[in-house]
């Protein structure tokens, strides 16, 4: 078995030659469309406008509205800040209120019926953060049929099940928060490893491709190391990280972390090895998870859209499409203090840049 | 008595093989990359599948009593996510601690009167116990970790004599484990048990208790894996890792406690646990996809489980 063993994995290192530097391991093979390395990116063309529109939708221009929003579920952090985004939004606009009202857990069943209750007993609007994007379609279909004005966020649906979409981030978006702020870190020569899922989950791949595309227009000696798996484990990602400080020693600079799994895990294990400010640790995870190692000094960021702002702005959208100012073909949106917002993949706002919470700030936010 | 011999040289056999693959690991690794053999690395592989090798322990009695539990990886999830919900809600932190033991010890006593007294075979019963532990946890915290646990409570991270105590509890649990296995009447009733019901039962062993015994015992071993899991970071998750009861089941039988009952030690699960530690650990050293780890425990599983028909044919 010694035998199989060293063989097998002599095979395999054979079969492996160094990994190739031109591509980064766990990205995708997709066209990749790195932003401008400063200042605003030119927005790109929406395209025609796919999502639905309602039947026979009464005149609502100017009139009180009465919306509720159904979140994947309630009595979370994360939904709770969306909703108080909302709240905002509807005080500022002064005619709209806005009712959040779901689940108790993320189920598309229970959602479904959330839904097909508030048709029955009439709004003007369905704010919804779909459990399922395929399940949760013929019930938000049935609403724009009865004329109810429907806006997604946060987790979409079919695209001709509901108006308008606000996207909370692009995946080129994403690359560069996540390069800009490793490279404000740790210099523009520092060396650094990717903590991921798999190497072929869909989002963590796609994101992975911005960043190599990114970093080589506008951080072109940052050093690529590696990238391991870690699925969405948090004793393996924390097991992970731990390797490759051993394997790296003083190399490595800093970690970045793809999932909200692996972020918080790759802090931990920078923590527990003495190692906090000689390492970084850059990525995508809940502001809670973080805070233990955001406020004791060890890590400086995470990153992650604003929850807050993604609520206000579908508030926003919500008052415009019912009001008739926001129509198919329409390049920009106004959404109050947030400005102008892009429309971008034919029928979605674009929320922005991700936000990077810091010491600063992220005690504001409880998910 | 003769055949109990030769079937425990057997299982020292391999145990002697883990031993001489990991020191070959080490060596070829090393070689390779030196920091491979650093103490951080060395104490990282240690460390990081000991709440592994201590649910191996039970997962060990539980097959060498001609039973299997694939249940494991769910009870570990929930234990943790209770002894989580107990330290942030205030309680003790020795509560936290204990209550896992004392509640896995019940939860696995139960399903051992399932397949002890109703009759229902245990992969069947252990089955159903995942389905209802993996459902019920996922509907009770909506996927939700927990957070803010207090100081003082992450015993994972605790050591003594700078050894992290996951590594003294591998270590503890293993030899007091291999000693009850060795030497106490308990011990041989369960290989009784496993190897042979009817000729037990002749011999006035009872089966059911020693049955339920077993996974009482299994279940307050699980209660420690999870307190050592639910203690390594800040925050608890609360779902259930993917695939862990087959990695602990793995640990049992690459380890050389026979799947067909009856035969084995819990030396070997607890090295074959360290072993893919250390094989995981030389994948990302020698730059190799992870997802050679899974097909490298298949194929020891494979390895392991002919070459346990082999000795069984040999020895008849």
């Amino acid at each position: 078995m010694k035998k199989l063993l060293t063989a097998l994995i002599g095979a395999s290192l054979l079969s492996t030659p160094a990994f190739a530097q031109s591509a980064w391991t766990g990205g995708d093979d997709q066209p990749t469309n790195p932003l401008a390395c400063t200042g605003e990116s030119p927005a790109p063309e929406p395209g025609e406008y796919n999502g639905g529109t309602p039947t026979n939708a009464p005149d609502r221009n100017g009139k009180d509205l009465k919306v509720v929003d159904i979140p994947k579920l309630v009595g979370v952090g994360y939904f709770a800040s969306t909703a108080s985004g909302m709240q905002e939004a509807a005080k500022e606009l002064g005619n709209i209120t806005v009712n959040t009202d779901g689940p108790t857990r993320a189920n598309i069943d229970e959602q479904i019926t959330f839904v097909d209750n508030y048709i029955t007993s009439g709004v003007d609007g369905i704010l919804f953060a779909a459990n399922d994007p395929v399940a949760i379609a013929p019930v938000l279909k049935k609403a724009l049929d009865a004329g109810i004005n429907v806006v997604g966020y946060d987790a979409d649906a079919e695209a001709d099940a509901r108006q308008w979409f606000v996207n909370q981030a692009l995946p080129n978006g994403v690359a560069k928060s996540m390069m800009d702020q490793l490279a404000s870190e740790i210099g523009e020569e520092g060396s650094f490893a990717i903590v991921t899922s798999t190497f072929t989950t869909p989002n963590q791949a796609r994101w992975i491709s911005e960043m190599q595309a990114y970093t080589e227009k506008c951080h072109p000696n940052l050093k690529f190391l590696e990238t391991v798996e870690a699925q969405e484990d948090n004793i393996l990602s924390f097991n992970q990280a731990q390797t490759l400080i051993n394997k790296y020693g003083d190399d490595l600079k800093g970690i970045l972390g793809m999932t909200s799994v692996a972020t918080p895990a790759a802090a931990e294990a920078v923590q527990q090895n003495g190692l906090c400010g000689k390492v970084s640790v850059v990525g995508l995870a809940l502001p809670n998870a973080m805070k233990p190692y955001i406020n004791s000094d060890c890590i400086q960021s995470t990153i992650l859209w604003n929850t807050v702002d993604l609520g206000y702005a579908a508030v926003e959208v919500m008052r415009q499409v019912a009001d008739g100012t926001l129509k198919p073909g329409d390049k920009t949106v106004k959404a109050g203090r947030l400005g102008e917002l892009p429309i971008v993949n034919q029928s979605q706002v674009l929320l922005g840049q991700p936000k990077v919470f810091t010491k600063a700030d992220i005690n504001d936010f409880d998910f | 008595m003769s055949r109990r011999i030769t079937h425990a040289l057997g299982s020292l056999g391999q145990e002697i093989l883990l031993v001489v693959v990991i020191l070959a690991l080490f060596a070829f690794v090393g070689t390779y990359n030196p920091r491979f053999l650093s103490e951080n690395n060395l104490t990282s592989i240690f460390v990081g599948n000991a709440y592994i090798a201590v649910a191996a322990i039970g997962m060990s009695l539980v097959i060498i009593s001609g039973n299997i539990d694939v249940s494991i990886g769910a009870l570990i999830g929930v234990l943790a996510v209770i002894s989580g919900l107990l330290v942030t809600n205030g309680y003790p932190i020795w509560l936290a601690w204990l209550a896992p033991l004392v509640l896995g010890a019940a939860i696995n006593a139960l399903v051992g009167c399932l397949i002890a007294y109703a009759r229902v075979p245990s992969i069947i019963a252990t089955l159903a116990m995942l389905s209802i532990l993996s459902g019920g946890l996922i509907t009770f915290t909506g996927g939700q970790w927990i957070s803010g646990l207090p100081a003082g409570y992450q015993l994972a991270q605790f050591r003594l004599l700078n050894v992290p105590s996951p590594v003294w509890f591998m270590i503890g649990m293993t030899v007091l484990a291999g000693f009850l296995m060795r030497y106490t009447t308990f011990g041989r009733a369960v290989y009784a048990v496993g190897s042979n019901p009817e000729a037990a039962r002749a011999s006035g062993i009872s089966y059911k208790a020693t049955v339920v015994k077993v996974f009482a015992i299994h279940g307050a071993i699980g209660g420690i894996a999870a307190v050592l899991f639910a203690t390594q970071l800040q925050v608890i998750q609360s779902t259930v890792p993917v695939g862990l009861e087959l990695v602990i089941i793995t640990a049992s039988v690459v380890g050389g406690v026979s799947i067909l009952g009856g035969v084995g030690t819990v030396f070997g699960s607890t090295l074959a646990a360290i072993l893919f530690a250390a094989i995981g650990s030389s994948l990302i050293f020698l730059n190799v996809s992870a997802y050679w780890l899974r097909a490298v425990q298949g194929i020891l599983i494979l390895a392991t489980v002919l070459a346990d028909m082999a000795r069984r044919r040999r020895t008849g």
